[in-house]
């Protein structure tokens, strides 16, 4: 823990710390005093971490290699150790890979697509549209402090079969629409839009913020060098706000690998488990009593929340690769 | 590096001491025999914790005990529904629980086997006076745990005005009339002759009633396997289906268009518990049930349907033991069991309750009360409500993509099966 906190500044700064207070033997009875009084000062924060943070992480963790259910709800430690059994259950249980399936199927289509539509959106609110980009920041923020429960009802209205909305508008054009939330190829689709529609607002302030800090020198140099608006885009907004691309994508993939409120609340996982997700599963697992089986699924998840991210942030992270090789090329070239 | 290899290693001997404390008792739970009780004179607070219009209404209602009982205080707690169920997992597993709360039929089989519930006192209550499809949802294997305390079933709600255009028995007496009136009715101008849950959550409240007719049982008579791929299962899901490809019931009826299309005259029948006469009058206007015919559902090999409702159930760590016990001895007398129906239109457990007052009287409840006779509870078992998940979800694979009967059968015996008992 010691060394990761303080190896950012002891790269620029070697023995720093050391350097500032008197040294003292890590025995010495003043150095004993030190800590304990530090130990005393943080102890309210470690007690809460270990209490709300620490406990429930382990206790899930142990309960993932047990066989527990709800009857040993009095009894939580009499209970058997059955090693990696509730993980191969899991994995083998062809619910469990339908819900998967579905996940992915959710994170797939819907992150790509938030990302590029916010983006979209952020540009054009800080470019083009200048007049009336207030109330357009409101307007796309909306859905984001709304709750789910009233937001879910609207949606319904929207699709339903006979005489929603979309289908009428549909209908206009001669076209008739499907019974969106009760068909196996529709309700997803349908679920997507509408999270993809309420993750949007988080997205366009986030993007907002990170367009402020592309350089409009930059732009302007290069478009008076002839460089189109799409080149522009690619080879200067992009790279800039890669960060915030970054972040974007990390944390719009963790909420959609978590994907729970919209079939929760707008089809309870059907029709014919198309909509259930993994993290519905585990709920109705956790609601079933088997707390052994439901845990080991949790984890699953966060694996999969894990490798997401690690990928997001090799694709996405921060790497000097081209320019770096360049920048080394050059270094050795001089040296030779 | 040295310190946090210390804490690490403590970290690990302490888990080590944690896992190896732990493990399975071979004895299983001891002392499922139910103690006597001492009813004569009770004093000191009740806490009882109760769902929906139940909570809202006994506080009230429980001032006549009071009245008899001077020295007891009863204080109800009002839950909705929808915490109900983990606030009483997590009241059991803190320890931290009422005197007495009421439970829903399905989680009997769940918190008996936790160890949370006092075993019925059998000098206290009188099995006889109950219902046997009531007084079979408190029994916990062979174990009575709580004392049914209201009840419902499910009927036919049939058009009669559309019945009589088409000619049809608004009151199928057999499967073959079943059909032959929801057919008859469609052909008479409705867009749907029935409305049959299609899968999704619940359905199986719907469906089971069916297998019951035909003469399935859910598990054997010992309670230790299941027995869903019998051929009267099959038959049942097969009778089932012919609804969905036969055109006669909509594989699918999004939320909220049953009553309207029902007033409208676009659905023919369909099945519910009591509560539907309420929802009907609202949105068809008061008195609009009168122009439904109120039918028992049909019989095959025998007459069947599904019985739900509310047990309350006393808890084996209850403070006041006794003055609990008393207090549900009360609410499950026959008089006192009315005098709740007309409170809140729950229906009682109780059948003798069932000769008094409205109900005596009223023909539409007299369905409800002929069929609660006959009527069947699902076995109660810590794992039902997991079971009756895979039944919906095999269910709507046969009535939405055709899936045969059998092997959708075969595939809910199997995975209940690997499922369990959890008894």
């Amino acid at each position: 823990m010691s060394t990761t906190l303080t190896s950012g500044s002891g790269v620029r700064n070697p023995g720093a710390a050391d350097q500032a207070a008197p040294r003292l033997r890590r025995s010495s009875p003043m150095h004993r005093r030190r800590s304990i009084a530090a130990w005393g000062m943080a102890a309210p924060f470690v007690l809460f971490f270990l209490v709300f943070t620490a406990w429930p992480v382990v206790s899930s963790l142990f309960m993932s290699v047990t066989d527990i259910k709800s009857r040993d709800l009095q009894n939580p430690f009499a209970v058997n150790l059955v090693g990696f059994e509730n993980f191969s259950t899991v994995l083998t249980d062809p619910l469990f890979q339908k819900a998967a399936l579905n996940t992915l199927y959710f994170v797939v289509v819907g992150v790509p697509l938030t990302i590029l539509l916010a983006l979209a959106i952020a540009i054009a609110l800080n470019t083009g549209i200048t007049k009336l980009s207030g109330f357009f920041r409101v307007g796309y923020y909306m859905p984001v402090v709304t709750s789910i429960v009233a937001v879910a009802v609207v949606w319904r209205f929207l699709l339903q079969p006979e005489n929603g909305l979309i289908n009428e508008v549909l209908g206009w054009f001669g076209i008739e629409g499907p019974d969106w939330l009760g068909s196996t190829t529709w309700a997803m689709p349908s679920l997507i839009a509408m999270s993809v529609w309420r993750s949007l607002g988080t997205l366009i302030v986030i993007f907002l913020a990170g367009l402020q800090s592309v350089p409009k020198a930059l732009h302007e140099a290069s478009a008076l060098d002839g460089a189109n608006a799409w080149q522009r885009l690619r080879s200067i907004t992009l790279p800039t706000i890669r960060p915030t691309m970054l972040f974007a994508g990390v944390i719009t993939g963790i909420g959609f690998l978590q994907f729970f409120e919209e079939p929760f609340v707008m089809t309870q996982g059907g029709p014919l488990n198309s909509t259930l997700s993994v993290a519905y599963l585990i709920y109705n697992t956790f609601g079933f009593g088997n707390y052994g089986v439901a845990a080991a699924m949790s984890y699953v998840l966060f694996a999969a929340v894990v490798l997401l991210t690690v990928v997001q942030f090799k694709v996405l992270g921060e790497r000097d690769d081209a320019t770096g090789r360049r920048r080394w090329f050059r270094k050795t070239g001089a040296a030779a | 590096m040295r310190r946090s290899t210390r804490v690490s290693v403590a970290a690990l001997a302490v888990t080590a001491f944690a896992l190896t404390a732990c493990g399975r008792s071979d004895t299983p739970a001891d002392d499922a025999t139910a103690e006597a009780v001492a009813t004569g004179d009770v004093s000191g607070t009740v806490t009882v914790w109760a769902m929906g219009t139940e909570g809202e209404a006994l506080g009230e209602f429980a001032q006549a005990f009071t009245e008899e009982n001077p020295d007891v205080t009863i204080d109800v707690t009002a839950i909705p529904w929808d915490a109900a169920h983990d606030k009483i997992a997590t009241a059991i597993a803190a320890d931290e629980v009422p005197d007495v709360s009421m439970i829903g039929t399905t989680w009997m089989g769940e918190f008996a086997t936790s160890g949370g519930l006092d075993p019925t006192p059998p000098d206290l209550i009188d099995e006889s006076t109950f219902f046997p499809g009531a007084w079979g949802s408190t029994e916990v294997g062979g174990t009575s745990y709580a004392v049914p305390w209201y009840v419902e079933t499910r009927v036919l709600y049939v058009d009669t005005a559309l019945a009589e255009q088409a000619g049809v028995s608004p009151t199928p007496a057999t499967w073959e009339d079943l059909m032959a009136t929801s057919k008859g009715m469609q052909s008479a101008g409705a867009q749907w002759g029935i409305s049959l849950q299609a899968g999704q959550t619940g359905a199986w409240q719907t469906f089971l009633p069916f297998a019951w007719q035909a003469g399935a049982e859910i598990m054997n008579e010992e309670q230790t396997e299941f027995t869903f791929d019998s051929p009267e299962f099959v038959k049942a899901l097969t009778y089932y289906q012919s609804f969905f490809t036969d055109g006669v019931a909509p594989k699918e009826l999004p939320e909220g268009t049953l009553e309207p299309d029902f007033v409208a005259g676009k659905i023919g029948a369909f099945q519910s518990g009591p509560w539907h006469i309420g929802i009907l009058n609202d949105t068809g206007g008061e008195g609009f049930v009168d122009s439904v015919t109120l039918a028992p559902l049909p019989s095959d090999e025998k007459p069947a349907s599904f019985i739900g409702g509310s047990n309350l159930a006393v808890f084996k760590s209850s403070e006041n033991r006794d003055a609990a016990w008393k207090f549900v001895q009360w609410l499950s007398q026959p008089e006192i069991q009315a005098q709740w129906y007309a409170t809140t239109s729950d229906l009682p457990s109780v059948q003798s309750a069932w000769d008094e007052g409205d109900l005596a009287d009223d023909a539409a409840l007299a369905v409800f009360g002929e069929q609660m006779t006959t009527a069947q509870a699902p076995p109660s078992i810590p794992t039902w409500e997991q079971i009756a998940n895979v039944i919906d979800t095999e269910l709507e694979k046969v009535c939405k993509t055709g899936m045969d009967p059998q092997e959708a059968a075969t595939s809910i015996q199997q995975q209940a099966e690997s499922i369990g008992t959890g008894l």
